[in-house]
């Protein structure tokens, strides 16, 4: 990570470094929270609403999921495969699911953290917190958690409407009146389990924050669709998890995402770009492998710039909650924006897989990219599924051809660096024969 | 008898009508679309749904033939593996399968809903590569919370309206009121079926009742319940019944669609009495109450009593935990117990299909259920495919060896 | 392998004979139980009952009763160890893990569809260094420092084997990584069962030393092996049937037998 010859091939943003130690943070912070008696919780992503709630209790949230990617990078999490394994739970699941399973299971055992636990661990929870989102895993995974964990389960619902549906009279209301109920009765949950009550000025805050800080999160992200693409999908990799695990206090974090702002709008006005030559912009879909992020610095060389990616970690299209008063209202409406937020132009253009697919088909298109790389993963079935569409659409629609590379989450020999290097000379010439038909069928790029 | 100039089609007309019971059941299972599409030559318009949350009594109201969209394992996956990676759910990939060989281009329209989440990116990729004239997707909570019932007959209302503009006919609660009793008298029939399977031997096997479900889920309503009571009048005076056998087994998990698993289960030492599966007891157990607006009826059955483990539920919400693990399995799990004694069942197979989240994450709790309550018990994984069948079978085998 | 095995009432083992099974094993096992009658100097009739286990017990047209092989397995081994509560077979084809208690099965797990953790994985290896599977077993235990084989698949592990040849590792590490990887693979799965004293491995591949050695390791506790660990399922089935043979007399029941003659297979006549 600290060599010097991988540091030149792509320009790190300095602002990143804050950002992306936040999170690092968060371990350790919730064991902390933990020795001292204080509540912490197991949270799946739950796009903000959640958070806000638990943030504003105090309870100390960190991310299994996460931790899932941070034990497959120590090469830590086969131990925990192997006791899921042991434990009945079938091979084909969740390599996230199967760790942290595995990691309680030991935990239970032991009594406390396991000592070779990566980082600091995750403590024993107070609450245990699933969100509705994308995958049956979210529940299911913590529902089976029952077997080690003292700790109460809430599955936050959160509605997942098709395009052509939700443009139906009334139908993005009652999604709404739905995500705010929820809302409303986790909250009343969180009240009961921990005696006190929810300081509803506090959470106004909060929302407001993270409300502010996903917008300007926006505006960074927006500045990448320069040539040069000042910011590589790195750093957004980097940056991205302070906004979803709301490790750290919003408004901080908001401050350190102007100050990004400010770095990547200074390289725009001076044409600076994230790898010294850009000859082709690159897309990424969906899961980056975490573990083996250091291919990118090598396609960096070949003049391959990664300058969008992984629409479920961007931060939904601006929406002006100016009229809503009440703040669980506005956090809902925010996650609801996060989902939906492409459904308006999806159904006008007939794309009706509107959340995870259709958004390529505008990322590549206002991008400005000459090729996407797919990464299918053997145990995230949600992370691969809309792979294939987003290849023929991509293709279909704007002619722009895609490059696959398999890998999983925590199974890290399946993911081969030296294939994707070999794999990649011959898709440039790929990207140049779609340039050339492109410029003819009128293409803006 | 017909005599003078013998008319082909008469012929035909006059040898089908003695098909009754079991033997029609048989016929249906084999060859499902041969109803439908006399029905669709008689002007009647038939709607595919996947899964069993789609609500059917919506269809049955407007006159509209609900056919449950099931798959074909002899039929290689060749044409789903452009759409949907080859490591998800083998029976919906199946289906998709089908669809894109045309297959299911008779259906004038199809509903699916949020039953998993294979089953919700179905809806989408079938709309984009099948296009039907109509498809409606219900975004099922997956949870029994208040506030996800109350969705749930929001989303039902939406479904109505689609449907509504799609026949131009209104869906009046008189009519709904009469399709849910149409359906509801369809489980009691299943249920009075189901019944005899209790005795020892039991008077209908486990293959024969998959068949005559499948018969079920591609016939209107009331063909249905004509069919059932023909069976059941049919098997209360089989004289030549089953082999009693040691073993009664239940067999729970992942969608069931075709024989050659129950075939292959009781070719050995065991009678299938009983099923929690979605082509059986899961689909038609539970009934719809009359309510004074028949979708509270209909939102409340579809969510909150269908016993598929894709809908979270916890006993209370402290006994989702290690303190209350047990109190809370009991909560998932004790309808099982009821049909293991009201059965008579002395083994449980859990079978599930490669790739299904849903009912693989359940295995280890059901099995501590299980084995806290006595019962043996063996999981088995499969992948929709009749070449898978021989391990199994010896794990079958044994299993009955280690229970005889 | 096919195996043949006759028993007398006291339980004594008269003949045993072992053959490759090969493609034709439907036409095998006339051949192999002909070779076995007349080393015992026996004829066809005399013989009281046949149990037939194993992938090819449908084949075998003159069973008088087929069992599955993870119940005759069990039985074998107990016979051989009365305490055991743990029997780890690993076989040409396929592994399993046997759960025993007071001698009963009471549980199993099985993998009969991944060539990694089976005999194939070190046959398919062994050929490709070069070496007789029989030899695996000794050039491991010359290892001191042993290589970590990565891959779970017989494939790419067969890849790695030959790079790290390459790359100068000697032999003997690698033969014991191995080992190492088929037996953590293997215990890997038998976890899921209730793991306890005594632990007995049988099958082709507890002939390997280095595979003993390994699984010992992994499980953290002693395995004992039999003097013959091919015939544990055989020995089981001989006798199951002994015990039902007697079981009859006792009763004064006829011995439940099928009408059966010492012939091949056909599918017409």
């Amino acid at each position: 990570m600290t060599n010097e010859k991988k540091k030149r091939a792509i320009n790190r943003l300095q602002t990143m470094y804050p950002l992306r130690a936040l999170v690092d943070g968060m371990y350790e912070k919730a064991v902390e929270a933990s020795k001292e008696g204080k509540p912490t919780a197991w949270c799946m992503v739950n796009w903000w609403g959640g958070d806000v709630i638990l943030r504003a209790m105090d309870v100390a949230c960190v991310y299994p999921e996460d931790y899932g990617a941070v034990c497959a990078a120590f090469g830590a999490a086969s131990d925990y495969l192997a006791r899921a394994d042991s434990d009945g739970f079938p091979t084909h699941m969740c390599g996230y699911a199967r760790n942290c399973l595995g990691y309680a299971a030991q935990m239970n055992d032991l009594g406390e953290i396991p000592p070779e636990a990566p980082m600091a661990g995750m403590p024993k929870p107070t609450l245990l917190l699933s969100s509705g989102y994308f995958c049956d895993t979210r529940y299911k995974w913590f529902q089976a958690l029952g077997r080690y964990l003292d700790a109460p389960l809430w599955v936050l619902e959160m509605p997942h409407p098709g395009v052509k549906e939700n443009r139906m009279e009334g139908a993005r209301e009652h999604d709404v009146n739905f995500l705010v109920a929820e809302l409303r009765e986790f909250t009343s949950f969180v009240e009961g389990l921990l005696g006190k009550k929810m300081d509803w000025d506090r959470l106004e805050k909060l929302v407001d924050d993270i409300i502010e800080m996903n917008r300007v999160w926006h505006q960074v992200n927006e500045l990448r669709k320069a040539r040069p693409c000042p910011m590589h999908s790195r750093d957004f990799w980097s940056s991205m998890p302070a906004s979803l695990y709301t490790a750290a206090d919003p408004e901080e974090t908001a401050e350190l995402y102007r100050k990004m702002y400010d770095e990547v709008k200074y390289m725009v006005e001076n044409k600076i770009g994230a790898i010294a030559e850009e000859k082709y912009r690159l897309a990424f879909a969906e899961l980056p492998p975490w573990h083996s992020l250091g291919v990118f610095n090598q396609l960096a060389e070949r003049g391959w710039n990664f300058v969008i990616e992984s629409w479920a970690y961007h931060p939904p299209k601006p929406i002006d909650l100016s009229k809503v008063s009440d703040p669980l209202e506005r956090i809902a409406r925010l996650t609801y924006q996060y989902f939906s937020g492409y459904f308006e132009e999806a159904f006008k253009t007939g794309n009706w897989w509107g959340y995870f697919a259709y958004p390529y088909l505008e990322f590549v298109r206002e991008y400005q990219c000459d090729g996407i790389v797919l990464h299918p993963l053997l145990t995230c079935r949600t992370a691969t599924n809309h792979l294939m569409i987003v290849q023929n659409q991509l293709m279909k629609k704007l002619k722009v051809p895609s490059l696959v590379i398999e890998g999983d989450i925590v199974d890290l020999k399946l993911f081969d660096p030296a294939d994707a290097l070999m794999k990649a000379e011959t898709f440039e010439e790929t990207m140049n024969h779609y340039r050339r038909v492109r410029k003819e069928e009128g293409f803006k790029w | 008898m017909v005599t003078g100039k013998v008319n082909r089609k008469e012929i035909l007309l006059v040898s089908e009508e003695v098909s009754k019971g079991l033997t029609r059941a048989k016929e249906i299972y084999q060859n499902r679309t041969r109803r439908v599409k006399e029905l669709k030559q008689e002007g009647k318009k038939v709607i595919g749904y996947l899964c069993i949350y789609p609500v059917v009594e919506m269809l049955t109201a407007l006159d509209l033939v609900p056919y449950r969209i099931l798959g074909d394992m002899s039929e290689p996956i060749t044409k789903a593996d452009a759409c949907l990676p080859a490591v998800v759910c083998p029976f919906l990939r199946s289906c998709l399968d089908l669809g894109l060989k045309n297959k299911y281009d008779f259906l004038d329209g199809a509903v699916m809903a949020h039953a998993c989440e294979v089953a919700e990116k179905m809806a989408h990729i079938w709309r984009i590569y099948l296009g039907p004239p109509c498809l409606h997707f219900i975004d099922t909570p997956h949870t029994a919370h208040e506030a996800a019932q109350r969705q749930h007959k929001e989303l039902l209302k939406d479904f109505k309206k689609t449907l509504e503009s799609f026949t131009g006919k209104e869906l009046s609660t008189e009519r709904l009121q009469e399709a849910i009793k149409a359906h509801n008298q369809q489980r009691a029939l299943v249920r009075e079926l189901y019944e005899l399977r209790k005795p020892d031997p039991p008077l209908i096997s486990g293959t024969e009742t998959l068949q005559v479900m499948v018969a079920l889920m591609s016939l209107p309503v009331g063909e249905g319940n004509e069919l059932l009571r023909q069976v059941i009048s049919e098997v209360k005076q089989r004289k030549d019944g089953l082999l009693k056998k040691p073993a009664r087994l239940l067999v729970w998990g992942s969608i069931i669609d075709d024989i050659a698993l129950m075939e292959m289960i009781e070719g050995l030492e065991a009678n299938v009495v009983m099923d929690d599966t979605c082509v059986g007891s899961r689909a038609y157990f539970p009934e719809v109450e009359l309510t004074k607006d028949p979708l509270d009826g209909l939102a409340y059955r579809y969510l909150v009593e269908l016993k598929c483990p894709r809908t979270f539920r916890q006993a209370a919400l402290d006994e989702t935990n290690k303190k209350g693990y047990m109190a809370d399995l009991e909560s998932r799990f004790g309808y099982l117990k009821d049909y293991a004694k009201e059965w008579n069942v002395n083994g449980v197979i859990l079978q599930a299909l490669r790739y299904c989240d849903i009912h693989g994450y359940e295995v280890p709790g059901l099995k501590d259920y299980l084995d806290n309550i006595g019962m043996p018990n063996i999981y088995l994984e499969h992948d929709y495919s009749e070449a898978a069948l021989a391990p199994l079978r010896t794990r079958v085998q044994a299993f009955l060896e280690v229970i005889g | 392998m096919t195996k043949v095995l006759i028993i007398d009432a006291d339980g004594r083992i008269c003949v045993r004979v072992v053959g490759p099974t090969g493609a034709e094993h439907r036409r095998l096992a006339n051949r192999v139980m002909e070779e076995a009658l007349e080393r015992a100097n026996l004829s066809f009739g005399e013989i009281s009952y046949v149990i037939a286990t194993g992938y090819g017990r449908l084949n075998v047209p003159f069973a008088d009763r087929q069992i599955t092989e993870l119940t005759c397995h069990a039985r074998g081994v107990v016979s051989l160890f009365p305490t055991v509560r743990i029997a780890i077979d690993i076989g040409g084809q396929d592994a399993k893990g046997l759960q025993i208690s007071d001698g009963k099965l009471v549980d199993f797990v099985m993998n009969d569809r991944c060539a990694a953790g089976t005999g194939r994985f070190l046959e398919v290896i062994a050929d490709a260094l070069g070496l007789r599977v029989e030899e695996l077993g000794g050039i491991s235990l010359k290892s001191t420092n042993k290589v970590k084989i990565s891959s779970t698949c017989t494939v790419f592990a067969q890849q790695e084997v030959v790079s790290r040849i390459s790359e100068g590792v000697p032999l003997e590490d690698i033969v014991a990584g191995l080992h190492d990887a088929i037996a953590s693979r293997v215990v890997r799965m038998v976890r899921r069962l209730k793991i306890e004293p005594d632990v007995v491995f049988t099958g082709g591949v507890a002939r390997n030393i280095g595979v003993v050695n390994a699984l010992k390791e992994n499980l953290g506790c002693e395995v004992s092996v039999p003097e013959d660990p091919l015939l544990s399922g055989a020995l089981g089935a001989a006798l199951l049937g002994k015990e039902l043979t007697l079981k009859a007399l006792a009763k004064g029941e006829p011995i439940q037998r099928r009408e059966r003659h010492l012939e091949e297979v056909t599918f017409f006549k």
